[in-house]
């Protein structure tokens, strides 16, 4: 039931923002709309009980390369972005308005009342019998990449090594 | 309701919708983004069948690889986005005509 509703919610979650990514005019809008998608495949990928997997979507793309992709797009943004100066009903100036502001207040309400409705129940959830559905990936995987898979993981560490000093290289600002 | 087809559709849908965005957007960055999907349904791909077709663990780390690879992706083709910036003033897929300067 569990796993049920969370794979509903991560697909739906990945499919809408994927549209949206599409659909949507704005290109920082639609860098945070990848965010919700990539969430979601990370919601996806814990169905699957792959835990490690997931936690790694969330450092790598939610942590590092929509981020990237954001310091991009407003590091090229030209003349076309005009910055409003937005304040909250005439009062003092801040960074949205009174939509945004209500939007981020549901949404943290939202998140504190799942909390408590969580923590409140920790007691009697850790004497829940663990019925091994799932069972933690990290091991496993951890012994596979220096047995089996050393030679792509090496592989893997001298591209991102090429990869971090080639994008010094091409991105450096060069004297004209 | 989770079953390997089930997956296999949503990794479907991302798959077109990645393709889609790289064709239809002019922007460098939102090409990149598409990038991004259609690689996320390849691994997610690899994970699904992992878990239902051959019951170990390498789909797992082919994942994992498709992470690093698509992180080094992001970062070179962000890094020329930025120099095509300084040179063109704008990043207008149209505007790449020519190799040198």
């Amino acid at each position: 039931m569990f796993l049920n509703t969370l794979f509903v919610m991560s697909a739906l979650l990945t499919v809408v923002s994927a549209v949206l990514v599409l659909t949507t005019k704005n290109i920082m809008h639609s860098c945070v709309f990848l965010l919700g998608s990539l969430i979601g495949i990370a919601g996806l990928y814990a169905t699957l009980g792959a835990d490690f997997v997931a936690a790694t979507q969330v450092m790598v793309y939610v942590g590092g390369v929509v981020i990237l992709m954001l310091f991009a797009v407003m590091l090229t943004g030209g003349k076309d972005f005009v910055s409003k100066a937005q304040n909250l009903m005439g009062l003092a100036p801040t960074m949205g308005n009174a939509w945004t502001y209500g939007v981020s207040a549901l949404v943290g309400l939202v998140f504190l009342f799942t909390n408590i409705q969580l923590l409140t129940r920790l007691g009697t959830m850790s004497k829940l019998k663990n019925d091994g559905a799932f069972e933690s990936t990290v091991n496993k995987i951890g012994h596979l990449l220096v047995k089996d898979h050393i030679l792509s993981f090496e592989i893997s560490s001298v591209l991102l090594l090429g990869a971090l000093v080639g994008a010094a290289i091409i991105a450096r600002p060069r004297k004209q | 309701m989770i079953s390997l087809a089930s997956y296999l559709i949503i990794s479907m849908i991302l798959f077109v919708i990645g393709l889609m965005v790289m064709i239809a957007r002019k922007n460098i960055v939102a090409i990149l983004l598409g990038i991004e999907l259609v690689l996320n349904a390849a691994a997610l791909n690899f994970v699904a069948y992992s878990k239902f077709v051959t019951n170990n663990l390498d789909g797992h780390i082919f994942a994992l690889f498709i992470i690093v690879v698509a992180a080094a992706e992001a970062a070179v083709g962000l890094a020329i986005v930025i120099r095509f910036f300084q040179l063109k003033e704008t990043i207008h897929v149209d505007e790449a005509t020519q190799l040198r300067n």
